[in-house]
Parts: structure tokens; sequence; C-alpha cells
């Protein structure tokens, strides 16, 4: 479990470096205020900021990073406040913190969270056609003993099972409270870990959870075997990443920084993510590394 | 608001029993304080009396509490988590935690009581060696009741320091009063975050208070400040 112990001190040494270069390849600066770009606290979420930050850089926009921020209870705040002007947020999710419709529809779920962010001064641009759901897994043994392949599979034996999730989770409908509503799931037990992190992935690889809850782009999910369960009753809306940024930041630099992300979220795939993901998770590469590899490989800037 | 969440909170029959409630949690939080001073005060003390009462140990003392300073206790959490985990004993299982708390407890033990007993006057040790106390004698009677406030400030001192840090536990799984702290700030409920900080809080101060209580009673008569 190495790498949960990585050299932050190294990423931000290398994320300068790539800075440094960044800005030296820049064609012309843009004016303005720096663009504060925030993100959760998991390495997709970081990397993706990544992806707009060095993709801004690139481009003449100076941005400040504050990755790594924490859960949308942190992340939401900041952003309403202007403390952060653009972070990577997911359709579904942000519909359902902020009391919007969601449905499996990413049209619908986008329309719908996007009106009711702009009543805190917050805009949703362009969707990308990359995905990353909430995930119940459970390792290969315990799909066999129960006989596992769907959700709706668990519940003759839920109330003899232990789920794993991050602290938010018994508050938030896509976690236990959905769980329980659309699937009539009540656990033995819900244990309290972290965020699909470190922590939660060696509580289901030593077999002291038997759900998880983690995310549909984590490598680690095929790397181990493990069975993400079939989501059959639709408890999950559509999740398609999507870049949430404050109303005023986009009037001020008004349709190229709205065409410049828009063309990330264009290129972005969920296959894209599930890989860098994996990158970052399993094989510990640096998240802004990563990112400026992508942008590298996608044409976004000169290799 | 913040007064509304608090009485949300409050208000919660979960709060006050079940095995989430504030009893239960506060009984966890005390039973693994009082361990790990316990486990570390066994494992340091006696090798702390003896190089007190030999006379050797006040480099080694200095060292251990720099160190001891230095340590993260959130490193060795994290670390003896993981490999508990490897090996089954890590989730909602108190042996991390018992394990950083045990590695903060035990450097302002060990530096006190050395350093307490090292600090009896050689002529008060002179005139005891020549009324014929043997060593045993020398280091029962006289330097131990006269260092006693000087170890029973060590070991206040890390029982304070475990209770505070006893609340990283959360954020590995583990219950204590921590919960409320980890669980209020990630769910943004007010109320219980609060309420789990002021009972941390006052836990110490208890604990605190408690403790000059024994400090003084341990305190032999004739050290005794009147006041």
């Amino acid at each position: 479990m190495r790498r949960a112990f990585r050299s932050r001190a190294v990423g931000a040494i290398l994320g300068l470096a790539l800075v440094v270069s960044a800005c030296g390849s820049g064609d012309g600066a843009v004016d303005g205020d720096p663009i504060k770009i925030g993100s959760f606290n998991f390495n997709e979420s970081v990397i993706v900021a990544e992806i707009y930050a060095q993709g801004l850089e690139a481009n003449g926009y100076t941005v400040e990073r504050q990755l790594n921020l924490g859960n949308r209870e942190v992340v939401k705040p900041a952003l309403e406040s202007g403390e952060i002007d653009l972070v990577p947020e997911y359709t579904g999710s942000v519909a359902g913190f902020l009391g919007a419709e969601q449905s499996a529809d990413p049209d619908t779920t986008w329309e719908a969270a996007k009106t009711a962010f702009e009543e805190l001064g917050v805009t949703l641009l362009a969707f990308s056609p990359a995905q990353d759901k909430n995930a119940y897994v459970v390792t290969a043994e315990t799909a066999d003993q129960y006989g596992l392949a769907k959700v709706s599979d668990l519940q003759p034996v839920a109330s003899e099972l232990i789920f794993g999730g991050p602290p938010e989770c018994p508050e938030r409908p896509l976690c236990l409270q959905g769980l329980e509503e659309v699937y009539g799931l009540e656990f033995a037990e819900f244990v309290a870990l972290d965020a699909a992190g470190p922590i939660t992935v060696a509580a289901l690889d030593g077999g002291e959870i038997d759900v998880a809850l983690l995310f549909s782009t984590q490598g680690i999910i095929a790397a181990n075997g493990w069975i993400s369960l079939d989501d059959d009753m639709g408890l999950n809306p559509a999740e398609n990443l999507v870049p949430a940024i404050r109303v005023e930041v986009v009037d001020a630099y008004g349709d190229d920084l709205v065409a410049l992300l828009d063309s990330f979220s264009e290129a972005l795939t969920t296959e894209d993510l599930t890989e860098l993901n994996k990158r970052a998770d399993l094989d510990q590469e640096d998240p802004a590394l990563l990112a400026g590899e992508w942008l590298t490989t996608n044409g976004f800037i000169e290799g | 608001m913040v007064w509304e969440s608090i009485r949300e909170f409050l208000a919660d029959p979960a709060t006050w029993s079940g095995p989430g409630s504030i009893w239960a949690r506060l009984a966890e939080h005390i039973l693994v304080s009082i361990a790990a001073v316990v486990i570390a005060a066994v494992l340091v003390l006696p090798m702390a009396v003896w190089l007190g009462h030999v006379r050797k140990g006040s480099d080694i003392a200095t060292a251990v509490v720099n160190i001891g300073r230095a340590v993260p206790s959130f490193g060795i959490l994290a670390i003896a988590f993981m490999l508990l985990v490897q090996i089954g004993e890590g989730i909602r299982k108190p042996w991390a935690v018992l394990i950083t708390l045990v590695l903060l407890a035990a450097p302002p033990m060990f530096t006190n009581t050395v350093a307490g007993i090292q600090t009896v006057e050689a002529w008060t040790l002179e005139s005891a060696r020549g009324m014929g106390l043997t060593e045993g004698e020398v280091l029962r009677r006289v330097e131990l009741p006269l260092s006693m406030p000087l170890i029973m400030e060590g070991v206040r001192i890390a029982f304070v320091q475990v209770i505070a840090t006893a609340t990283l536990g959360a954020l590995v799984s583990w219950g204590g009063l921590g919960r409320f702290i980890v669980d209020g700030f990630a769910q943004q409920d007010m109320g219980q975050l609060i309420v789990g900080a002021v009972l941390v809080g006052v836990l110490a101060i208890v604990a605190e208070l408690g403790f000059s209580a024994v400090q003084r009673a341990t305190t032999p008569r004739g050290l005794r400040v009147a006041r």
C-alpha cells in the first residue's frame, strides 16, 4: 500500500517544472485575473483539473491551482464564494447535491444541474462524453459466494454484509440513502473510510468490508478482478465530466475560454479516464505529468 | 444556524444510544487513551527509573523527547493502519491508534522520569547511603518519592496529548470522539462537528484536572507547597 505515501513534494516540483515550461511555450499572455482551479480529493479530479490548468496555461492564461480540496461539501461553497473559479464536476452528483433532477439521460441531468447552479453564480459548460459513476464493488470471492452480479442481488444478503464508503455516504442520495430507498438495502454495518481511496481499497482487499463504494473508472477494479455490480434499478444518473465555472469568469474571458475548455471536454473519454486513473492509482504516476501527457497526445500542447 | 445544527444533533436519539452514541464514543476514546498511557508506562518507566538512578540517561532523555516531538502521529497511524489491514486487523479496530498513541505517550514519561530522579540532590543521596540504606532502598524510599511530582507530570502531559490525538483514529475508520469531527466535517454537519470538538476539549480538561489531583496526592508531604 505504498501508494498512500507517495511524496506530494515530488509531484509539486514536477508540476511546477511543467508550469514553467508550459508558460514558456504559450503564444502571448491573456490579460485578466488568474483563474483559480480547484479539484476534489481523488486522483481523477486532480488529473482533469490539471488538464484544465495546463491546457489554459499553454494558451496564455494565468491559473492558480487549489487541488485536492476535499469532497463536494467543501468544493461547492468554495466555488460559490469565489475562492475557486473552475472545478471538474460530475453532472449527476452535482445535480443531486443541488437538489435538481437527475436521470440516466446526460442532457436532462446537465440541463437541470446547470439551471440550479446558475442561481448560485456558477455555470456548467458543455459536458464531456467521459463518465465516472459510483460503483458498488465486491471481490470475486464475495460475488461467487452470494451469487452477485447486480446491485439487486444484494437484497437477500445485505443484512449479513458490511458496506464501506466515505464518511458522507450515509447522507448521500447516491450512496447509502439511495441504496436503501431504491434497492431497499440495509447493510449489517456501515464503515466510514475514504472517498474510494487507499483506505477503502485496502479494506476491500483485506476482506474487512464486503461491499465498497468505488468509482467506475478506477483501474484497481479490473486489476484485482473485482466485480462492479450492475446498477440494474438505475440509481445512478448520468455522470458526465463537466467544467463548473463561475459565471463572472466566463463573462470576463468570453468565448475563447469556453471554446478551449469545451475542446478538452470533447476529447476526453471514459477509456482515457480509466487509463489515467490506473496509471495514477496503481503505477503511482504523477497526476500533473499524466495531464500533460494527455494534452500532448491529444494535440493541445506541443510535446 | 450553528445553534440549530447543534440542537438538531443533540435531539437525534442516535446521538444518545447505540454504537455510534456519544457514550459509546466517549468510552472508546477514554479506554484507548488509558490503555496507551498504561502500556507506554510499562514499556518505558522501568528503564527510565534505572537510567535516572545510575545517572546516565540525560543525553538519551533529551534525544528521546526530541525524536518524540518530531515523529508525526498521523504518519505513524497511516503506516500502522495499512500494515494491520494486510493481516485483517485494521478496520474499526483500535490497534493502529493504540500503537500511535503509545509512541506519543512514551517520550514525555521517559524524559520526565529520568530528569526527575536525577534532580534529587547528591547530598540527599549521600545522607541516605550514610544512614545505611541499600541502593534499592535509596531508589524506593528517597529517589522515587522525591521525583514523584515530575514523574506524574510526565504522565499527565502524555495523557492529555493522547486524548487530543486519539481523534485521528476516525480518519482510519476507528471510532472515538474523532468520529463526530470527521463525520461532521465530511457531511458538513456543523452541530456534530462542534459537539465532537467540544467533547474532546472537555475530556482533555477533565483529565488535566484529575491528574493535578493525583499529582498532589502522590507528592510527599515534605515537598508539598503550603496553600
